[in-house]
């Protein structure tokens, strides 16, 4: 008998069926990997299994018996466990505190420390998940945080335990530790469910496979009855062409030239440990990376949104290190924020009073501190036009648009200032793939017209298609450089993972944008 | 956001106007029909007392006067404290900048005492304003530098300038006998009122001052509108995150907008002083509340300059009326105080309703739809 | 000179005047680390001080024996239940309302004006009175020598320590020594229980607490009333024990002062009642002031100013490093 079944889960948001009649199960003692690409429905089935969302339809059975999993407290009662992509931890609190929080050993309310203590020693030796009790978690890795959140679950006595991404921000070795305190949890008698979008991991680390697109199960099998390739189809629908078609470079003169930066992050920890690098007009850069590397550190210290410790940045001449985000933007640079609602745009603003967002001072939309709605409302309607931004009008608010809409309006913004440079951060997260498709031709067409473009990604293959030039950053330095072709999604990866470079293990002085 | 972004519906103007204006009208009825309630539960006949109520403030040239005359204020404080929730602001201590623009006002009247009205007055306006603007600086900075929230240090500073107003009418700028106030501004600096400058008006004490506030309203209207300044606070004020991107500095918009928002307060101060009163008293004994109503009308007027009139106007019924009321049924004038909170958490809160009830609409729409697709 | 100033009574007038104060500002710790920011103790505890007269005085005009005897600890109770009801609008309106935590504190407080000041005419039966006629009720003397330390070592270094625990400690209110006790059990409360626990948690990151299967909702609901309650019991050692009647904005400003006692003291009871400390040490000099010859010579309102002065500063020195509970002012919501 299975130890968790789901059977017919259907879960609806505003205008989407983020699950459709979806069923799983899980037999005791068994890791399934639950495989999709973003928005397949994955996060959302396990949500509901864990009572974060309540299903709109179906049932859940534990042990063969159903379950009403109404909140976390009920899935928690019923043995499930969930470690989430962004930990739910609590940062001024202790190991231990955290580990508690919700199941404290307590007499009268009074908890008792020393046992909990002892209790969280006891486990963290039993599955080997190796942590300070009485450190705070703000000061901890990533990979520590992650093994907090594995000791939380086992304290509260899950036997089923459902891992969201739990490889997205690990180094390498973290990694190889990861897939070890997997096996000695499924010794132990757990069983547990994979959610990831990381086909090389789930070829690795799963016994059973089950793939999921657009709120549906399409498909299931076992690692040795498929392989990467394989998966990928079933993940995508299609052979997934990676390639978009684009003439070599002819890169020009160097438009960015970054030296040695040294960035501090917001826990006052170096992100940037010396990164140099070098934009010309006319070509691609892509850096590839896992999130939270010093990827968005670089980003905002170029634009000006954060003061470098040391190092120099400079524009076709300018030195443009300190210049604060106005004075970037007047010197030629343009930046698709990697966040397009707290960044990009503001919502509350129509579309043409956004498309002036960065050039509001300049003429022609305003002369002597007074703005020219004629020029402002023209030029808008030009925009939306010309990148296609479906809208009934330029009068509509920013949030009634559609993510895709509201990515091509943000460059349609930065394009139409013709830059010298071009920072895209995460261009088409979050996009549909025909919004992804424009994106990436605009981002081409733009490189064509002798355009530096400075790219920055999460997906490898956006990365690896559209590059001239790809860098691998992590720890917070370029690890590798490539030319485009000249290297492999296995080979980049392994850079990306930390392989072969200095500080190979688990560093606790990096990762700071991933998880939290 | 949700992916079906042909249902993008552009709303008629008037249709807009409509749906803005429901939650306030809304707010105000609700806020007088519990006033209605309390006045029941004390004995006394809530009918009776609204109808002195409006016949206090508007049954005659000089009771329209009168509502004029304490609405006045109230626009520019309306004006301040809407213009700082523009930048996402709370300026709770426009009591105090308008307390200080008072006192420049004062000071300003008697020093210019010499000179011809239509060069005094503007010079008055202008240094009162600057006042009031002064003594937002302070926490703007605060603000700005070190994140202190302005509600704490504007209501300290409001305290300070209560204090500070205090000993300066007391003291040295006493009108020499036992009475705490300044000597009476000589009649070149006083703002005319409405009957020297509309033949056969009765004598009335609503003055220019009025006028000057509207117009006040008009150019903040503008400045919102159609200046980069007005762009900067906006975009502050709705997603700090986006204007910082866009090279706007969040600090100095900060500072600019808690200035402009303490230099309208300022300019209250020096209308009631310059109109009203033509001198200014001590506070302490006589406090005139105009800042705090101020909260209540911008939020009533959801921060639109325009609608600031309107809300003050009605503020200025409420308080003109109280006084008729109290004469007439014995009911306290407090009972507007009353109204006038009830009025600010029903704007707060309807706000919020009105979202839920939208938001439930469009849950069920979309779900109907997905169940039809599916 | 001086030494006129620096003796025990000053500091027990410090720790009298800092009562107040430091309820509401550890009411406000509560609130503020469940995550909902509490501008309204000012109104709760214009409530509070109001409700505890009025009901002092309908108890003592009690025919009841046993209620018009304990008139004064009556009116104290109501004090507090005022304040739970009063601060239970301000939750509504924070949390299931989700409205701005400010403008909905701002309502409140404007509100307690009109209402408190609206009803005291209505009990009256007049209506340009502004005090309650001289109800005396105070209670300040109720413990004046509680505990008779006989003196009896010689040693003049003891002798001065039992004078200046004696003039500083002995002589205090009931609610101010209750204002001590809080102080001490709500932190250790805050960092030894249960509750405690979950508490720092939601204000930090209040879905990792509800992933746990904390009660957001139901936590923060009790967070705001037991400030609510915290600041009723502080309008009352306002008016039942310091001035002895209810008059108009009788708070003033104190409830925004122990917002600026809760940061100084970074969030915690003990520290917020330190902070307190601070502030009623300055409103002490201020009272005293009269009596050294060369501070007599500045006006009467550059003294009463320093409070408020006091906070800004506090505040302005104190704000960059202070860090409040993370999602503090964040509205949360349930998938």
């Amino acid at each position: 008998m299975p130890v968790l079944e789901l059977r017919e889960i259907t879960k609806i948001f505003p205008g989407v069926r983020a699950n459709d009649r979806v069923s799983l199960t899980l037999e005791r003692g068994e890791v399934v990997a639950l495989l999709g690409e973003n928005g397949a429905g994955k996060s959302t089935l396990m949500n509901v299994a864990y009572g974060l969302f309540s299903a709109d339809g179906g049932e859940i059975l534990v042990d063969g018996k159903p379950v009403r999993i109404r909140t976390p407290r009920d899935a928690i009662a019923a043995g499930i466990g969930m470690v989430h992509q962004h930990f739910m931890l609590v940062e001024p609190l202790t190991v231990t505190e955290n580990i508690i929080l919700g199941h404290e050993p307590a007499r009268l309310g009074v908890i008792d420390f020393a046992g909990a203590r002892a209790k969280v020693v006891e486990l963290s030796q039993k599955y080997g998940l190796k942590v300070d009790p009485d450190a705070k978690i703000r000061e901890l890795s990533v990979g520590v945080q992650q093994r907090v959140e594995i000791l939380k679950a086992l304290y509260q006595g899950a036997r089923i335990l459902i891992l969201d991404e739990p490889t997205a921000v690990l180094t390498p070795q973290e990694v190889r530790e990861f897939f070890g305190v997997i096996r000695s949890l499924v010794a132990s008698g757990l069983s547990v469910v994979l959610i990831t979008h990381k086909l090389d991991e789930v070829m690795e680390a799963a016994d059973r496979i089950v793939v999921m697109r657009d709120g549906r199960v399409v498909g299931e099998t076992v690692p040795s009855k498929t392989d990467e390739v394989g998966l990928a189809r079933m993940m995508v629908g299609r052979d997934v062409v990676l390639s978009i078609e684009k003439t070599p470079a002819n890169p020009g003169e160097p438009v960015l030239t970054v030296s040695d930066l040294v960035v501090e992050g917001s826990r006052k920890l170096e992100s940037l440990k010396g990164v140099s690098l070098t934009v010309r007009a006319g070509e691609i850069v892509g850096i590839a990376g896992v999130d939270g590397n010093g990827q968005s550190e670089l980003i905002e210290a170029i634009v000006g949104l954060r003061r470098p410790k040391s190092g120099t940045i400079d524009l076709k001449g300018h030195d443009i290190t300190h210049a604060p985000a106005h004075e970037t933007i007047e010197a030629g640079v343009s930046h698709v924020p990697e966040d397009r609602h707290r960044r990009g745009l503001v919502l509350e603003f129509d579309l043409a009073e956004n498309l002036v967002l960065g050039d509001q001072g300049v003429a022609p939309y305003s002369r002597g501190g007074i703005t020219n709605p004629k020029v402002i409302y023209q030029t808008a309607r030009d925009r939306i036009k010309d990148y296609d931004v479906r809208t009934p009008s330029e009068h509509v608010l920013g949030g009634a648009l559609s993510g895709g809409n509201q990515q091509k309006l943000v460059l349609a913004r930065e394009l139409g200032r013709n830059p010298e440079l071009l920072i895209a951060g995460q261009p088409t997260r979050g996009l549909d793939v025909g919004a992804i498709e424009f994106v990436h031709r605009r981002i081409v067409a733009a490189r064509d017209a002798g355009k530096a473009v400075l790219l920055v990604s999460m997906e490898l293959e956006e990365v690896m298609s559209l590059s001239d030039r790809i860098l691998v950053m992590y720890a917070g330095r370029i690890v590798a450089e490539f030319k485009a072709g000249e290297a492999d999604a296995e080979r980049i990866g392994y850079f990306m993972t930390g392989g072969g470079s200095k500080d190979a293990g688990p560093s606790s002085d990096t990762m700071e944008g991933g998880a939290a | 956001m949700s992916e079906t972004h042909e249902h993008i519906v552009v709303e008629a103007w008037w249709a807009k106007a409509l749906r803005i204006a429901a939650v306030p009208l809304v707010s105000v009825l609700l806020a007088m029909a519990i006033g209605s309630v309390i006045i029941w539960l004390s004995g006394f006949d809530p009918i009776a007392a609204f109808r002195a109520l409006f016949q206090g403030a508007l049954g005659g040239q000089r009771q329209i006067s009168e509502t004029i005359i304490r609405a006045t204020p109230l626009i520019f404080t309306g004006l301040a404290v809407g213009f700082g929730f523009r930048a996402s602001l709370f300026n709770i201590g426009a009591e105090g900048q308008f307390i200080m623009g008072s006192l420049g006002a004062a000071w300003l009247g008697l020093l210019l005492a010499g000179l011809p009205t239509p060069v005094a007055i503007p010079l008055i306006l202008i240094g009162a304003a600057l006042f009031g603007a002064a003594w937002a600086f302070i926490p703007a900075l605060l603000k700005a530098k070190v994140g202190a929230h302005e509600v704490i240090t504007t209501m300290m500073f409001s305290w300070i300038g209560l204090y500070l107003s205090s000993w300066i009418v007391s003291g040295p700028l006493k009108e020499p006998g036992s009475i705490p106030q300044t000597t009476m501004l000589s009649s070149n600096v006083w703002l005319p009122s409405f009957d020297r400058l509309i033949p056969g008006l009765i004598p009335v004490r609503a003055h220019l001052g009025f006028v000057v506030a509207v117009l006040l309203a008009i150019v903040v209207l503008l400045v919102l509108r159609r200046t980069t300044l007005g762009y900067s606070v906006r975009a502050v004020g709705l997603n700090p995150g986006a204007a910082e991107n866009a090279g706007i500095s969040i600090a100095r918009t900060t500072v600019y907008a808690l200035c402009i928002s303490g230099a309208l307060a300022g300019l209250a101060g020096a209308s009631e002083v310059l109109g009203t009163n033509h001198r200014m008293f001590d506070q302490v004994s006589a406090g005139s509340g105009f800042g705090f109503t101020g909260i209540a009308v911008a939020l009533l007027a959801k921060n639109h300059p325009i609608g600031v009139i309107f809300a003050a106007l009605l503020f200025g019924i409420l308080q003109a009326g109280a006084g008729t009321m109290q004469l007439e049924t014995g009911i306290s004038v407090l009972i507007v105080q009353i109204i006038q909170g009830l009025v600010i958490f029903f704007v707060a809160a309807e706000t919020i309703v009105t979202w839920f009830v939208k938001r439930r609409q469009k849950l069920k729409l979309e779900r109907e739809e997905a169940v039809d697709a599916g | 000179m001086l030494g006129n100033l620096l003796n025990p009574d000053l500091f027990a007038s410090a720790l009298r005047l800092a009562t107040p104060i430091a309820l509401a500002a550890i009411g406000g710790t509560i609130c503020e680390r469940s995550g909902v920011v509490n501008i309204a103790l000012e109104g709760i505890m214009l409530v509070g001080a109001f409700c505890g007269v009025a009901v002092t005085l309908l108890a003592q005009a009690s025919s009841v024996a046993f209620i018009a005897q304990n008139a004064t600890w009556i009116g104290l109770v109501a004090a507090v239940i005022s304040g739970v009801l009063f601060s239970g609008i301000h939750a509504f309106g924070a949390i299931t309302l989700r409205m701005d935590h400010v403008v909905s504190g701002t309502a409140l407080n404007i509100m307690a004006l009109g209402l408190t000041g609206f009803v005291l005419t209505i009990l009256n039966g007049f209506t340009t009175g502004r005090n309650t006629a001289g109800a005396s009720t105070a209670v300040r003397h109720m413990l004046n020598p509680v505990f008779d330390f006989a003196t009896q070592r010689s040693g003049n270094f003891l002798q001065t320590v039992w004078y200046w625990i004696d003039g500083v400690f002995l002589s205090l209110t009931p609610i101010a020594y209750i204002a001590i006790i809080v102080a001490v059990v709500m932190h250790w409360a805050l960092y030894r229980t249960r509750w405690g626990l979950r508490l720092r948690a939601l204000g930090e990151h209040p879905k990792a607490a509800d992933s746990v299967g904390v009660r957001v909702i139901a936590s923060r609901y009790a967070a705001v009333l037991i400030s609510g309650a915290l600041g009723g019991l502080a309008g009352a050692n306002l008016s039942l024990e310091q001035v002895g009647s209810f008059s108009e904005n009788m708070t003033t400003g104190r409830g925004f002062i122990a917002l600026a006692a809760n940061i100084f003291g970074r969030w915690t009871p003990i520290g917020s009642y330190l902070a307190s400390l601070l502030f009623g040490f300055a409103q002490a000099l201020q009272l005293r002031v009269q009596g050294v010859e060369f501070l007599a010579k500045i006006p009467v309102q550059f003294f009463l100013m320093f409070p408020y002065v006091l906070t800004v500063i506090v505040l302005a020195g104190f704000m960059g490093r202070a860090v409040g509970p993370a999602a503090v002012g964040k509205a949360y919501e349930k998938e």
